[in-house]
Formats: structure tokens, C-alpha cells, sequence
């Protein structure tokens, strides 16, 4: 007892050692604030009213974002699900899913952001390179997933058909799939949801879809168009959420 | 009479246990046999069952399944897998399948891998795939989910992908065990008597003496991991049944407990 109070008060202490360091080595000055009020007025009155007439750059850019989360979502399964195998105890040795489960992690390390930059560099400008950093970055969790997935279910069917007879592969279509196909179908699904919001910014660095035109907009200070698209963008993530939150609950 | 099951001075630990889970067995059971393990909790039944069907490696001792000796170190090669049957106590379904979904599991050591990984079974597959589910009493069941079923019901599906392997020993661990009184007659009717029907050697395990009595010819008790008597069911007499669950002392770890 006495040992755990030492622990929180000693916890305690570091939050409060990590808040005041950052307060004292940035360089933050409240002064600042105290103006920005009027200019973030000015800001949002130049973003009203959103201009409407941007509507054909919202349809391209939307689409090409849709298109880049789900051909990035495709691209994490077609890698997932054999990296998910080889991540999972149930169906490889140590030797083998402990290096694979570190070079995940690795992978997940990664931003996104820098995997697109990186891949602009490669491919060029457009939705390519977009593609390409979704589907490499989303594998680091989704092989995750799906090796959390084989690895969750039931081992005593396994057991009854390599009793009977079946092969490895075998066992992992009539034992383990069976079982784990809803967790696979919740994690594919929120993977994908989570692939749309983190490409909207992919259109910053040049790797396609609709946040070229934010970024477009806002340097050149066409705020109110900036407003039409940033709406838009809004609009379809709480779209995709809506579409999700009702799948999932098919699969549960 | 050839022989299905030949034990000789076998003995097995699980790994970090301190007291072997099965000292000093030996038995041998003819084909065509149907024998009762008989015995309480932690006697080594389900071990000793288990390994018999080679899912257990590191016993020391010499055992041979239908005139194959089986290796102390590794599993049986795949190809002799199907000859032995195992009726598991938690009936091991996949629950999220069909019934003939899983009674057809039975069969994928009998396809070649590709078919089975296809998912094409044969016309063959299907019939002996239906002809035990009607011997189960549950054809009208094959396209329910097994989660959908009770549990004397998913017994019989345990019991009917069994079957579908076409086994020549039939291993059944505590088959009854989860069952009311009449319920545990009949699925024990059933397996006993799919096993003569089928010419193949019966070897369950129970820890209800008045059943094995019932359906086996022959029963072997067994307590503390050692056999402690291997009579013909005529010769068993209430003494040796009284003895085999004689409470000891409390042993912690061992779970010894008389059974109602």
C-alpha cells in the first residue's frame, strides 16, 4: 500500500515535471491570443457564406479520395491477410511471427504523411502515390488485426480436424475462418474508415484527392471556397461513420 | 483377433506438473472391443485419451494404435490421422458453421488437400456425410447452425462428424458428461452400437460407473493416473467401484472429488 502511494505521488510528479518543462522551453506567448480574437473573427466572416460554385472540385476531389481510401483499403487486405497469418501463434512458430509482428510495428511507426511524400517522390504527383502510402500504412495494423483475429478463436475445432486429418491451410478455411470472419469484416471496415479521414489530408502533399483543394484554396485566401470544400469533406466523413456504425452491427 | 490399442509401461508428465499425469499403464484392447475408462477427475483419462489419438508427445513407454506404433516425439503422419475418431468433451464444433458443414469436417483427412481446401466434397463425402447424420437422428438438422442447437444436440453432431471419418477406433472423451440421464443413455446407445455396426473399437471414458457398465464390455479404472483394474463388465463388482472413489486427503493441485 505504502508502495503504490509512493508510485502515484511519484507519477503525479512527472506529469506536472512534463507540463512545466513544455511550458518553459516553447515559446508560447499568451499575449498572442488575446489579439488573435479579431482576426479569426475576420477569418471565419471571409469563409461566409461558403461559395457553392465549387461543386464540380468537390465531386472530383471527393471521389478521388473515395477511390483512393477504397483501392488503399483493397491493397492493405491483399497484404494483410498473408502477413496476418504469418503474424499469428496459432499458425507459425516464434521464429517466424516475432520478426513479422516487429516489422508491423515498424510499419505502424511510420506516419502517413511521410510514406505519401515519400511516394510522391517515387511515382509522382497524383492519386498513385496516395494509394500506395494508404495500402502500406494501413497494413501495419490491419496484419495486426487479423492475426489478433486467427489468434482469438477457439482452438478446440482446430484440434478436431487436425484429429481427423487436415492439412494447416485446411484447418485455417473450416476451423479458424469461420470464426473469425466478423472480427475480420468489423476490422476491415473501420480500417477503411479510418483509411478516408487519414487521405483527406494526403491532397496536401500532392498524393491525389480532395484536400489539394483545401490546401489550394486556403493559400490563395479563397476562404469561402475553402468553407464550401472543408463542408463537403464534413459531410462525408459523418456519411462513412453512419454507413460503418450500421455494418458493424451487422457483424457483432 | 488383431489387436486396436496395445499400451505397454507408459508413462506421461505435463510439462511443470510435479506428478505424472499417467505412471506405469499398460493394456491391450482386441478390435471390435467396447471399452469404458472408468475413473474420477484428474485420473488421466482425457490425457491418456489424447494421446492415444497423438496429440500428446514426451511419454515414455510403448504404444501402438491399430498395429502402428506411435512416435513418443512426433504427432502420426496426417495419412493415418483419419483411422482414429475423437469424440471431444466439449464437442469441439465450429460453432458459426452448418451441421453438415462440420460433419463433412470429419471428412477433410479423408480428401486430398486440394479438394479440401476447395471445398468440393465428392459425392461420396456427402452420402457418408448424410448417412451419419440420419444414424445421429439429426438429418433434419444439416443446414442449422451449430450455435443454434442444444447440447444433446450438438453431441450428436460431435458424434456424426466422428462417424463421417469412417474410424477404425473411436476415442470419445467423456461424451456424456454434459448431459441429463436419459440423454446420456441414448448418445452412448448411439456411439456404442455406430461402433459395432461399423466394425470399429470403442474406447470412452466416463466417470459414471452404472453407464460404462451399461455399454461397455470391458472396464478399466483408473485413479491417480494408474490403471487400478481391467475387468470384463460382468466381473465388476461395487468394491473396486467404491474403491477407485474412496476420498483421500485433500491434495492441493490434484482435484480428487467424489462424483454424485
Amino acid at each position: 500500500m505504502a508502495f503504490r502511494g509512493f508510485g502515484g505521488i511519484a507519477t503525479s510528479g512527472l506529469i506536472a515535471a512534463a507540463i512545466l518543462w513544455s511550458f518553459a522551453t516553447t515559446d508560447v506567448e499568451f499575449s498572442r491570443l488575446l489579439s488573435a480574437g479579431p482576426r479569426i473573427a475576420d477569418f471565419f466572416g471571409r469563409m461566409f457564406p461558403p461559395d457553392p460554385t465549387v461543386m464540380a472540385e468537390i465531386k472530383k476531389g471527393s471521389a478521388e479520395t473515395l477511390r483512393i481510401a477504397i483501392l488503399g483499403t483493397l491493397g492493405a487486405v491483399i497484404l494483410s491477410v498473408p502477413l496476418g497469418i504469418l503474424a499469428s501463434e496459432t499458425m507459425v512458430s516464434p521464429a517466424v511471427f516475432r520478426p513479422i509482428r516487429t516489422l508491423l510495428a515498424f510499419i505502424r511507426a511510420i506516419p502517413l504523411i511521410l510514406v505519401a511524400m515519400l511516394m510522391v517522390g517515387a511515382v509522382g504527383l497524383g492519386p498513385l502515390p496516395g494509394i500506395i502510402a494508404v495500402a502500406f500504412h494501413a497494413t501495419g495494423m490491419l496484419a495486426k488485426f487479423y492475426a489478433e483475429a486467427i489468434d482469438g478463436v477457439s482452438r478446440a475445432p482446430i484440434a478436431a480436424l487436425e484429429s481427423a486429418g487436415a492439412g494447416p491451410l485446411v484447418r485455417l478455411r473450416y476451423a479458424i475462418w469461420p470464426q473469425m470472419a466478423p472480427v475480420v469484416a468489423r476490422d476491415t471496415i473501420f480500417r477503411f474508415e479510418l483509411n478516408l479521414r487519414e487521405s483527406l489530408i494526403l491532397g496536401i502533399v500532392g498524393a491525389g484527392g480532395i484536400g489539394f483543394y483545401i490546401q489550394t484554396y486556403v493559400r490563395s485566401f479563397q476562404y469561402d471556397k475553402a468553407a464550401s470544400v472543408t463542408i463537403a469533406v464534413v459531410v462525408m466523413v459523418i456519411a462513412i461513420e453512419a454507413i460503418n456504425v450500421a455494418l458493424r452491427r451487422r457483424f457483432t | 483377433m488383431s489387436t486396436a490399442i496395445e499400451i505397454d509401461d507408459l508413462s506421461f508428465a505435463h510439462s511443470g506438473a510435479d506428478l505424472p499425469a499417467l505412471e506405469r499403464v499398460s493394456f491391450r484392447i482386441s478390435a471390435g472391443e467396447s471399452v469404458a475408462l472408468l475413473g474420477p477427475s484428474g485420473a488421466g483419462k482425457t490425457t491418456l485419451l489424447a494421446l492415444l489419438d497423438g496429440r500428446l508427445q514426451g511419454w515414455s513407454g510403448r504404444v501402438s494404435v491399430l498395429g502402428a506404433p506411435l512416435d513418443p516425439d512426433r504427432p502420426p503422419p496426417s495419412a493415418r490421422r483419419p483411422d482414429t475418431g475423437f469424440v471431444f468433451q466439449e464437442f469441439a464444433l465450429v460453432e458459426r458453421s452448418s451441421v453438415l458443414r462440420n460433419v463433412l469436417n470429419g471428412r477433410l483427412g479423408r480428401m486430398s488437400p486440394l479438394r479440401a481446401l476447395l471445398g468440393s466434397p465428392t459425392k461420396h463425402d456427402l452420402e457418408i456425410a448424410r448417412t451419419a447424420l440420419a444414424d445421429c437422428g439429426i438429418a433434419d438438422l444439416a443446414e442449422c447452425r451449430v450455435d443454434s442447437l442444444s447440447g444433446g444436440q450438438r453431441q450428436r453432431v460431435a458424434i456424426a462428424r466422428c462417424l463421417a471419418q469412417e474410424p477404425r477406433l473411436i476415442l470419445a472423451d467423456e461424451p456424456v458428461s454434459n448431459l441429463d440421464p436419459a440423454r446420456a443413455c441414448e448418445i452412448l446407445a448411439l456411439l456404442t452400437g455406430a461402433a459395432r455396426t461399423r466394425g470399429a473399437t470403442a474406447l470412452f471414458s466416463s466417470h459414471q460407473p452404472d453407464l460404462a457398465r451399461r455399454f461397455a464390455q470391458r472396464i478399466i479404472g483408473m485413479r491417480d493416473g494408474r490403471i487400478v483394474f481391467d475387468v470384463p463388465t460382468s466381473e465388476l463388482n461395487d468394491d473396486a467401484t467404491a474403491e477407485l472413489y474412496r476420498e483421500v486427503g485433500p491434495i492441493p493441485g490434484i482435484g480428487l472429488r467424489a462424483v454424485s
